[in-house]
């Protein structure tokens, strides 16, 4: 994995010692530097002395719950936030996204797919770029993709399920229309918590996210196959402001 | 045995008692009328007749008031015999009266006879008519009735004949009486109809509120209470119970969400704690249990929440929605096939969908061994399938596979575990969407069982 010199600081609120502890240990284990609050409160004193630069955060607390907090970090710090969360509802995990957390796993989660979210979430943090543009609704022959709530709509407005990894694959192809992206540049923009996706699993990706757009998979018309290795999105893209946020 | 014109409704029954129990009353209040309407006629024609016999008319009178007419003044005839002919009809309940009018008056009376018969048969009449002018020319004049009274005063003495127009009897009900049923029937059915209106129409409100309540929980604030005070009473009454059902409902909700807080934090830490398990196969295997009793957890809390979900119902496209679980367990590496689908959007609730197609998909790999998953539509519903090549469900379990806690032959041996809840789930998010779930086994050629098919089916809305 990664060897960074200096470690990445992490701030993890949980008021459950029973999990925060192991898990405080387990992430310096992995190479991060972990301070530790148990309520809301303790997490606000902690911001000011340390300046963590990625919290994790548990929604369900007594007294200001994780929900609140992260609002505040998200205003007024722009701070990444990853949330922990007990319920696998699709409404938390939206309304987590909503208020500005960068992501979310559902307890009880594999410690290793934290930690590539982790290194998800501060590499794109990172990059940098305006939220405001991020937050714009990609659109394309009247299909809509919406970044926040990871939500595409067909053209008659149906919603139509796609896993993480095709909506990342279908965004990466939503930034870069028209031009050819061969399969290292898309593992390149796609990396995120499938580090571990290798060339076939782009075709796969691809041909997958294919059954779930194209009228038919074997006749491509939006995704199509360029000789000598790589994908095209053949259609124009706009970002459009999303609606009632 | 229900007759078909009984009407269903309350103010249907109502209105249709009161218009039949008008009806009869009317009927019985007019018979009395006519019958006392007749009997005073009769009076009065036996009256008359009576004063013709007693008061013999004068020609050179003043006219009396109501025998002006000439057909009135048929003379009266003296006769010693009265003989009653072929023709005459005699009517013994007018002599009765008759005889007692004379009685009454205080003339003698030996015997009376009361008859009618066509004026064409009586001589004296046609002859006493056609000395007028008046009636010589008259066509009609023979078709009249005529009613014959004779008075005898003294034994074996003559006969007095007096002669008078019957009028025949005429059966159509008189018009005030006909009105005055008519003006009760639309004051007394259209008054109810409007008054059982005022108690019929919060009672239609409070059972579609009803109905909504039972489908899903979604109410707009308590029903307002309307209408006389009972229909009140019973509106107040249901707004009771919806809150408390509603509070019960929410006490749930927000127990089930601690127990899922409080049960997955534990497994989280634990998930945490095996990653310091140096033998990999033994931490996987630790891992493995934990997301088992994360997932039965899961079952657990959404079968319990079935009935009121969180997430509102949306467009959704079925052959991504089918796919994409399909792909979930490709990348499990099992033995999933995504079979024929189309392109169907259907308002559903996704997550939940999902989650009933999830544990098909699971159960058909864990019973079968495989899953062939394809989508199909035809006029009004679409079905999802899933099919396995598995040994089936023993016929005669079915039902009882689709009951909590039942799991199939096979499983009970260890390795294969699971609550068994998947299945249940299964049904009841069917059943929320409106649909079903089959399950059926599917035969070889040879009779032998060649697996199970299980089904969502959906009705397109």
């Amino acid at each position: 994995m990664n060897d960074e010199p200096a470690p990445t600081r992490l701030l993890l609120v949980d008021d459950e010692a029973s999990l925060r502890e192991p898990l405080a240990e387990y992430l310096t284990r992995q190479g991060f530097a972990v301070s530790q609050a148990e309520t809301a409160a303790a997490a606000r004193s902690l911001l000011l002395q340390e300046s963590p630069e990625l919290v994790l955060l548990d929604i369900m607390m007594p007294g200001e719950d994780g929900l609140s907090l992260c609002r505040h970090l998200t205003e007024t710090k722009d701070l990444p936030v990853i949330l922990l969360t007990a319920r696998g509802e699709a409404t938390d995990r939206i309304v987590g996204l909503e208020i500005g957390a960068d992501d979310y796993v559902v307890k009880p989660f594999e410690p290793r797919e934290l930690v590539a979210r982790i290194k998800s979430v501060l590499r794109r943090a990172s990059r940098g770029g305006p939220p405001a543009e991020e937050d714009a609704l990609y659109e394309f022959e009247g299909w809509r993709l919406d970044p926040v709530k990871r939500r595409l709509t067909d053209p008659k407005g149906a919603l139509v399920s796609i896993s993480s990894a095709e909506f990342r694959l279908l965004a990466a192809f939503l930034s870069n229309p028209r031009k050819v992206l061969d399969r290292d540049r898309l593992l390149d923009l796609v990396q995120g918590r499938e580090a571990h996706m290798f060339d076939r699993a782009v075709d796969n990706q691809v041909s997958r996210l294919r059954r779930k757009l194209e009228e038919d998979s074997r006749e491509p018309r939006l995704i199509q196959t360029v000789r000598g290795g790589g994908y095209v999105l053949a259609a124009d893209v706009r970002r459009i402001a999303p609606e009632g946020r | 045995m229900r007759l078909s014109l009984w009407p269903r409704s309350l103010l249907g029954q109502m209105l249709l008692s009161v218009a039949v129990a008008l009806l009869v009353a009317q009927g019985i209040s007019g018979f009395l009328l006519w019958r006392s309407q007749e009997q005073r006629r009769e009076e009065l024609l036996m009256n008359a007749a009576a004063f013709r016999l007693v008061a013999p008319l004068d020609d050179d009178g003043p006219p009396r008031r109501g025998l002006r007419r000439g057909f009135y003044r048929i003379e009266l005839e003296r006769t010693p015999d009265f003989e009653i002919t072929a023709s005459d009809e005699r009517h013994r309940s007018r002599e009765e009266r008759l005889r007692a009018i004379l009685t009454r008056e205080g003339f003698a009376v030996s015997d009376v006879r009361v008859v009618t018969h066509p004026i064409r048969e009586d001589p004296h009449a046609l002859n006493s008519l056609r000395e007028r002018p008046r009636f010589r020319s008259s066509p009609e004049l023979p078709t009249r009735e005529l009613l014959l009274a004779a008075w005898q005063a003294e034994p074996d003495g003559d006969w007095m004949v007096a002669r008078l127009p019957v009028r025949e009897r005429e059966p159509r009900a008189p018009s005030g009486f006909v009105l005055q049923t008519i003006v009760l029937y639309i004051v007394l059915v259209g008054g109810l109809a409007l008054l059982l209106r005022r108690i019929t129409r919060p009672l239609a409100a409070l059972t579609a509120r009803m109905e909504r309540f039972a489908l899903s929980r979604e109410t707009n604030g308590p029903l307002e209470p309307a209408g006389p005070d009972d229909t009140r009473r019973l509106i107040e009454a249901h707004n009771a119970m919806e809150a408390r059902v509603g509070a019960l409902l929410d006490e749930k909700d927000v127990m089930l969400g601690a127990i899922g807080h409080d049960l997955k934090t534990p497994l989280a830490a634990l998930r945490v704690r095996i990653e310091s398990v140096e033998d990999e196969t033994e931490r996987e295997r630790m891992a493995a249990t934990i997301e088992d009793i994360a997932r039965t957890l899961d079952d657990i809390l959404s079968l319990a929440r079935v009935g009121r979900p969180s997430d509102s119902p949306e467009n959704t496209e079925l052959a991504a929605l089918t796919a994409s679980v399909v792909e979930e367990f490709e990348d499990l590496q099992e033995n999933v096939e995504l079979g024929e689908t189309r392109r169907i959007a259907l308002t559903v609730r996704t997550t939940w969908l999902r989650r009933a197609l999830r544990n098909l998909v699971a159960n058909a790999l864990r019973y079968g061994g495989n899953a062939r998953v394809s989508l199909l539509q035809d006029k009004q519903q679409v079905t999802i399938r899933v099919e396995d090549d598995g040994p089936g469900i023993p016929e005669g379990e079915i039902e009882a596979m689709l009951e909590p806690f039942r799991r199939g032959e096979a499983s009970r041996s260890r390795e294969t575990g699971g609550a068994g809840l998947g299945l249940t789930l299964a049904r009841a998010i069917a059943k929320q969407h409106g649909g079903s779930l089959h399950l059926e086994n599917r035969y070889a050629a040879d009779g032998s069982v060649a697996g199970l098919t299980a089904e969502i089916r959906l009705p397109i809305d």
